[in-house]
């Protein structure tokens, strides 16, 4: 009986795998696509998604490692502007001058700043082909030249802290000027000169082609600001006069009357990259978290003693009332930390990149080596920053006067150790541990190419010492 | 004319009804076994008849029947009897044993197979061998139990993610992990956990409870994992589920056990006088340091207490079988703030609804919620910490309140205050309709789902996280498949055995997950995001992946002395490039069962020998779902100051395809003297060539910083050794000793494109220890060799690459020296039975593999100022001719003796008493008195007992990853020890 129902039913089962195999079939698998990324195919297919890649750089730039604040803050205890307490090893190497090429706090510097050179780059090749009516030529041209900036901007971080900057004939590193792909030949290290001439030469396309003024991205006199400090930098002091005194009279920027400016987008700033709750400073370990005392800081970077000393030499001074604040070290004790980068909470303080007080620096000190005064006397640019620092006007200015006055607005900013380099300085203050270390040329002065990146790519020399 | 035939016979058949109608009588009798043991629960059935009844528990029984009808006698495990009615009103019946239902039968892809006709390679861990073992998540019930299986559990932390890995790693860049089925349906396995420090997470299948497991088949040769075509290469385990039976007798069971945990290995560290003792001696000033000491090792660690109740109902009749089971696991680890609970409940149905036709359910629902912590390279995470932490630094105020420690985290704070949740629901079943459509041929259709649902809330206070912090996530995972089937069945001229299998099966997976995060809460009272001054992060993800296979099997035997079996798979997977969507994979296995030859009825000896042999292929999909499109995202990372930006997340790859395994695998297996001895032994060669690399390239490329292809092969090869003996036997003794062993070699063939090392061999490194390099394994160990320190002069000194002694080795000076691939794993039980007690020892071990201890950069770097090693770190150069551990302080190698070096590189071999249990069953005498229960278990269990380790391995446990990638095996940094656990327990059966 069982029998005959079976096959009767005989239909009705192959209806059924009919239609289950049919519910399976296999157009279905074309329709899976990604829901939370765009194909490269079509990613510079229109103005917005380009522009969207545009952004992305400045993204890639807000990596601790890159423009806020991890390899800024080593070099300025690198040098004599911070006691580097406690936390991690691979800091502590580099502030005791034992740092090893095997260093992974190192290894980001290298690694993230060259992702954003290629992110530069990508800008750089596809904007000017991408085909949508609605985006200009200008815009087009506006985007490249800030690509430029930025892209000479890292590449001049790599080649301050992995070069030997005692002499241009060093090597720096690798030049990256176009978008490599794995079938590339490995890159190898260029030296310091041509390192330089290629940022100056994307400097100066970028101060022509940019046409952007907002100062949390490049712009034309950003470009002319950050030319001036390479040009100090290669001893071009007429060059670097020039194009700070430049800046200066554009009026894009103007010395702020207080220091009430660091995490604003006041016009005390040229470029500053901003930083917010939700999209700053990627870790722990940048601007805020290592001058920031504990508990919302990790209280790693307080002022070491010779620049709280070089402070006291005059009283008043509002760099220091204003500016520090007393808190609780990493291994428990009290310290005085800088209240420039306010925010260890959610990490928003802005990374301070280039700012107009460098301008009027740059201008004095060129002008006194030069014996010029274009623009101003070295005298008055000077104790203009001095009266809004609320010390008295000097009279007479020497070299180290400047360098002195420099050192005090720009601390922590993570212009210090190359300030000394260039001026043939050791990087620690007589009295201070690893002196002799320290040496203009000095081998762990200059940080080792990382060994991560070595074993990725064998045609990386390795910088002495190492 | 079918339908003419039909309507023949039911004509006929009315016409027998009616023509014997009038002749009813009452039969009575007693259904016994060959033994002549009454038999209870025996089905009787007139044929063609819903008339039936069962024997009583003395085998009697009464049925009314008329002459000339047909009586059916069934039992499990006996051969059915018929016998038609005649004059006599007794029927007694003996059933003999049914020979071919008592054969081992194994649980293999898409079916069953009797073990003694299998050409594959399946190691089977049963229902006896899990019963002591004390597992919070299934894939612990197989440490040590099968050949060539390696289990590595990541950590003592609860729900931590196990490595499995079968017959070596056959992967570099994608996952490594096996394919999980529980009763046909593959599960999900994304961990979607948040990373709170270490990489290999959480367990995905912690969900799953252990006590629903009634065997495991881990598939391993290409015979066996063909069927499952590109999931298949990293081998397969078959969860299968308890199930009722059809005997007719209900089964309760109820187990309770009580386990107390600590820690197995605790390194030690200083005390407050003894670290500043070393400050002094290191240059570093002790002035203003607070007095105090506190063992912070010590505060982190607590002895965790654990329940465990288990309650299951099966049973069933002929036509119908059911197995229903609830289990709450209520678990404290030994560190603070680490709990699991687990509520899961399991209904397991089928009914026989026609004689052609059979449907049924699996399903298991489950409810688990872990208290997490974090561990490795967290400050977040209470091992770590507590052995970073100063001694000086307190976890209270003098009011005896909380305080925050700065950086390194005060974790007795934020493990006593803090909330750290993860909660899943997991709802995994399948239903199926079998329809005996034709006869011999089946057709099986198959719904299966798997649904996991996670919330975790983390919520740190005020006195852990100024302004307090709050984080929510939503995600799930969510996979569905049918699976169709017909597999036809015959036998032909009693020597012919056919069996063919063809199937179809279309399976999608959907993740999503909702993230929010805040910071900036007015009180510690607001628990969620939704009081947050600064939201910090909102985010929602969602991808799918599709797969879309055909699949068939071919058995053949002759006699069940010559097999031969073959199986085919097609894929279309969604992960694959468009190139490459489809992928065709093969197996053909030969067998012979040398003991059924004539020539072999004079060797008494040997009750069954079978040789065997395979080849075949799979693959190994698990490489992401999009991997094969160049990519830019958007989102946070890309964007600027509240505008959206892309930036370049993965390289464009059409052409990107399965890795391929192609595998011989050569099998002896079979018992002897009179099955005393049981034994097995594999030899296997499985070249995976494809290999999907997921590799660094170059920095200076810039990201991304990694590209996926198929490059590159590997090889796995070596025996698997199994060998069981019962060593004796008597009344009230026996001994059963069972040892398996898995030797495996794991060699790159080709690794093209990537940087050559000084001996001109591709490597790709894969952490700063590591490299996978062409001729050697993909664990390979490179380091600078270590020496010591100079008794003469106090320095520390390590080898450069000419082998001669040097105080400031560079990256250029290191070398090879050793793999994190063990030469050989295995496990050894030993089950003693007197009387009513048993004893089971049951051990596991690992040898010749090292293990990197990466916690030693700074629990022994002399310089810093993190707590250290009091096993190593007091033992210091002082005056010439010591012979010390740390290099004179005023050496030059004293800040560079904790740099990466062999001097934190160990031998991790082990053996591991993993398990040893002594158990009592209440005689049965007294059983039978009480008239209450089957069965009374009383047990005591204690897990992790003992550890044979290198001498210099005190307090740091071998057993240990802190990955669960190829790449990276065998290191550790801070990583919490296994546990050590004693249990007592008690299981009623009635």
């Amino acid at each position: 009986m069982n029998k005959i129902y079976k096959i009767k039913n005989m239909k009705f089962y192959l209806y059924t795998i009919l239609i289950l195999s049919m519910l399976s079939c296999e157009s279905k698998i074309e329709e899976i696509v990604p829901e939370n990324s765009i194909t490269d195919a079509v990613i510079f297919s229109n103005k917005e998604q380009a522009l969207s890649v545009v952004i992305g750089m400045y993204g890639e730039a807000q990596s601790d490692d890159v423009l806020n604040g991890t390899p800024q803050l080593l070099t300025e205890f690198q040098c004599d502007n911070i006691e580097f307490v406690g936390s991690f090893p691979t800091f502590q190497e580099v502030f005791e001058y034992t740092t090893l090429a095997t260093n992974t706090s190192i290894d980001p510097f290298y690694e993230e700043a060259y992702d954003v050179i290629r992110q530069c780059n990508l800008v750089i090749e596809n904007i000017p082909t991408v085909e949508d009516p609605s985006f200009t030529d200008a815009e087009k041209n506006d985007a490249v030249a800030q690509a430029k900036f930025l892209r000479a901007l890292v590449h001049l971080q790599l080649n301050n802290l992995f070069g030997n900057n005692i002499s241009e004939s060093n090597l720096s590193v690798p030049l990256v000027t176009k978008v490599l792909s794995v079938t590339d030949p490995n890159q190898e290290r260029n030296t310091i000169s041509e390192v330089y001439d290629q940022i100056e030469i994307d400097l100066n396309e970028a101060i022509s082609g940019i046409t952007n003024v907002d100062r949390s991205k490049a712009t034309s006199t950003a470009a002319k600001a950050l030319l001036a400090r390479v040009k100090l930098y290669r001893g071009d002091y007429p060059g670097a006069r020039d194009l700070a005194n430049e800046v200066i009279n554009s009026g894009f920027s103007a010395l702020a009357t207080d220091y009430a400016f660091y995490n604003t987008l006041s016009s005390e700033f040229i470029f500053t990259l901003v930083n917010t709750s939700n999209d700053g400073q990627t870790g722990g370990q940048g601007w805020s978290g290592l001058t920031n005392p504990v508990p919302n800081g990790r209280g790693d970077a307080p002022f070491s003693q010779n620049l709280i000393d070089a402070f006291a030499e005059e009283s008043g001074d509002k760099r220091f009332s204003e500016l520090t604040q007393q808190g609780t070290d990493a291994i428990g004790l009290t310290k005085t930390f800088t209240t420039k980068f306010p925010d260890a909470i959610t990490n928003s303080a802005n990374a301070p990149v280039i700012r107009i007080t460098e301008m009027y620096l740059i201008r004095a000190e060129c002008n006194l080596r030069l014996t010029t005064s274009i623009g101003d006397t070295a005298l008055n640019d000077i104790n203009r920053l001095r009266s809004r620092a609320g010390l008295s006007d000097l009279s007479s200015l020497t070299i180290n006067d400047v360098l002195n006055e420099r050192r005090k607005e720009l601390c922590f900013e993570g212009l210090r150790r190359m300030d000394l380099i260039r001026t043939g300085q050791n990087l620690r203050r007589s009295g201070m541990p690893n002196v002799a270390d320290s040496a203009p040329g000095a081998n762990l002065v200059t940080l080792p190419i990382p060994q991560g990146a070595r074993d990725l790519n064998p045609a990386l020399t390795q910088n002495d010492g190492y | 004319m079918k339908t003419k035939f039909s309507g023949i016979l039911t004509l006929l058949l009315a016409f027998v009804v009616q023509l014997t109608f009038a002749q009813e009588k009452t039969i009575s009798g007693t259904v016994s076994d060959n033994s002549g043991l009454p038999l209870p629960g025996v089905n009787i059935l007139v044929s063609g008849t819903t008339n039936g009844t069962q024997t009583d528990f003395d085998g009697k029984y009464s049925i009314k029947a008329n002459v000339g009808d047909v009586l059916v006698y069934s039992y499990i495990g006996q051969v059915t009897q018929k016998i038609t009615v005649g004059t006599s009103q007794t029927i007694n019946v003996v059933l003999e044993e049914d020979a071919a239902v008592l054969e081992e039968v194994v649980v293999i892809g898409y079916g069953v197979q009797s073990q003694r006709k299998s050409v594959q390679s399946v190691s089977v861990v049963n229902a006896e061998n899990l019963e002591n073992i004390q597992g919070i998540s299934p894939q612990v019930l197989l440490q040590g139990q099968a050949s060539g299986v390696q289990v590595v559990q990541s950590s003592g932390i609860l729900g931590a993610a196990p490595v499995v890995n079968i017959r070596g790693t056959a992967t570099i860049s994608s996952g490594s992990q096996p394919l999980y089925v529980i009763d046909g349906v593959p599960l999900n396995d994304t961990d979607q956990g948040t990373n709170q420090g270490a990489n290999q997470g959480l367990n995905p299948l912690a969900d799953l409870n252990p006590d629903d497991i009634e065997s495991f088949s881990v598939l391993k040769d290409a015979a066996a994992v063909s069927i499952y075509g590109s999931r298949g290469a990293n081998g397969v385990i078959l969860i299968n589920t308890k199930k009722g039976s059809k005997d007719g007798v209900t089964r309760v069971s109820v187990s309770f056990d009580t386990s107390i945990t600590e820690a197995t290995d605790i390194l030690e560290v200083m005390t407050a006088s003894e670290l500043k003792d070393q400050f002094v001696r290191a240059g570093r000033s002790i002035a203003g340091l607070p007095d105090g000491n506190f063992d912070w090792v010590d505060g982190v660690q607590q002895t965790g207490i654990s329940r465990n109740v288990n309650a299951s109902v099966s049973g069933g009749s002929q036509k119908t079988s059911y197995f229903v089971n609830f289990s709450k696991e209520d678990a404290e680890g030994f560190i603070i703030g680490n709990a699991l609970k687990r509520t899961s409940a399991r209904v397991n149905l089928s009914h026989q609804a026609k004689d052609w036709l059979k449907v049924g359910i699996n399903l298991g629902v489950s409810n688990n919620s872990i208290d997490r912590v974090g561990s490795e390279n967290s400050t977040f995470a209470p091992f770590t910490s507590a052995y970073l932490q100063s001694p000086w630094v307190l976890p209270f105020d003098d009011e005896g309140n909380f305080r925050n420690t700065g950086f390194i985290a005060n974790v007795i704070a934020i493990e006593t205050l803090d909330i750290n949740d993860y909660k899943s629901d997991r709802v995994t079943g399948n239903v199926f309709v079998e329809a005996e459509i034709l006869e011999n041929l089946t057709f099986k259709s198959d719904f299966g789902i798997d649904r996991v649902f996670l919330d975790q809330i983390e919520r740190s206070f005020e006195i852990n996280s100024p302004d307090g912090y709050g984080f929510n996530n939503f995600s799930q995972q969510h996979k569905w498949l049918t699976t169709n089937t017909l597999n036809y069945k015959n036998k032909f001229n009693e020597v012919h055995s056919l069996d063919i299998l063809a199937g179809i099966a279309y399976e999608k997976n959907e993740i999503r997950s909702i993230t929010v995060e805040g910071t900036g809460f007015a009180s510690d009272a607001l628990l969620n995001v939704n009081s947050a001054s600064t939201p910090t992060l909102t985010s929602s993800s969602g991808t799918n992946s599709a797969l879309y296979s055909i699949f068939s099997r071919l058995s053949y035997d002759y006699k069940g002395k010559y097999l031969l079996e073959s199986s085919i798979r097609r894929d279309q997977s969604s992960r694959f490039g468009v190139e490459n969507r489809n992928g065709t994979f093969y197996s053909v296995g030969l067998g012979w069962v040398v003991t059924d030859e004539s020539f072999m009825d004079n060797v008494t000896f040997i009750d069954r020998l079978k040789l065997s042999g395979s080849y075949g292929t799979a693959g190994n999909d698990r490489i992401g779902n999009f991997n094969s499109l160049g990519l830019f995202g958007s989102g946070v990372g890309a964007s600027y100051n509240g505008v959206s930006g892309s930036s370049p997340t993965s390289i464009s790859n059409p052409e990107l395809k399965w890795e391929l395994t192609k595998g011989y695998n050569f099998s002896l297996s079979g018992e002897l003297f009179n099955n005393r001895l049981d034994f097995s032994v594999d030899y296997y060669d499985n070249d995976t060539e494809d290999l999907i690399l997921n590799v660094p390239i170059p920095d200076e490329i810039g990201g991304p910083n990694t590209i996926t292809s198929n490059v590159g092969s590997l090889n796995n090869k070596g025996f698997d050794v199994q060998l069981g003996a019962t060593l004796l036997k008597s009344k009230d003794f026996s001994w059963y000793t069972s040892v398996n062993v898995g030797f495996n070699t794991n060699e790159i063939t080709s690794l093209p494109g990537q940087n050559l090392d000084e001996n001109g061999d591709e490597f790709i490194q894969s952490t700063a220890s590591q490299r996978a390099v062409k001729g050697r394994s993909v664990s390979e160990f490179y380091l600078i060799r270590y020496v010591g320190v100079n008794p003469v002069t106090g320095d520390a000194e390590w080898l450069n690459k000419d082998g001669n002694v040097t105080t400031s080795p560079t990256a250029d000076d290191r070398e090879y020296v050793g793999s994190a691939v063990p030469d050989y794993i295995g496990g050894w039980r030993n089950t003693f039975k007197y009387k009513d007690f048993e004893l089971s020892l049951f051990a596991n071990f690992s040898q010749g593999n090292e293990i990197y201890v990466d916690g030693l950069r700074f629990v022994e770097n002399p310089n810093s100022t993190f707590n250290k090693s009091r096993e190593t770190m007091l033992n210091f150069w002082q005056n010439p001719g010591d012979n010390a551990y740390v290099p004179s302080s005023s050496s030059s190698t004293f800040a560079t003796f904790a740099q990466r070096s062999t001097s934190q590189l160990r031998d991790g071999s082990f053996f591991r008493l993993k398990n040893a249990t002594i158990a009592y069953n209440i005689p049965k005498k007294f059983l039978d008195k009480m008239n209450i229960f089957t069965n009374i278990r009383i047990f005591a269990t204690g897990t992790n007992l003992f550890t044979l380790k290198a001498d210099n391995l005190e307090g740091i446990d071998p057993e240990v990853t802190d990955v669960s990638s190829s790449l990276g095996q065998g290191e550790t940094f801070f990583t919490p020890p296994q546990s050590k656990t004693y249990t007592i327990g008690l299981r009623l059966n009635f």
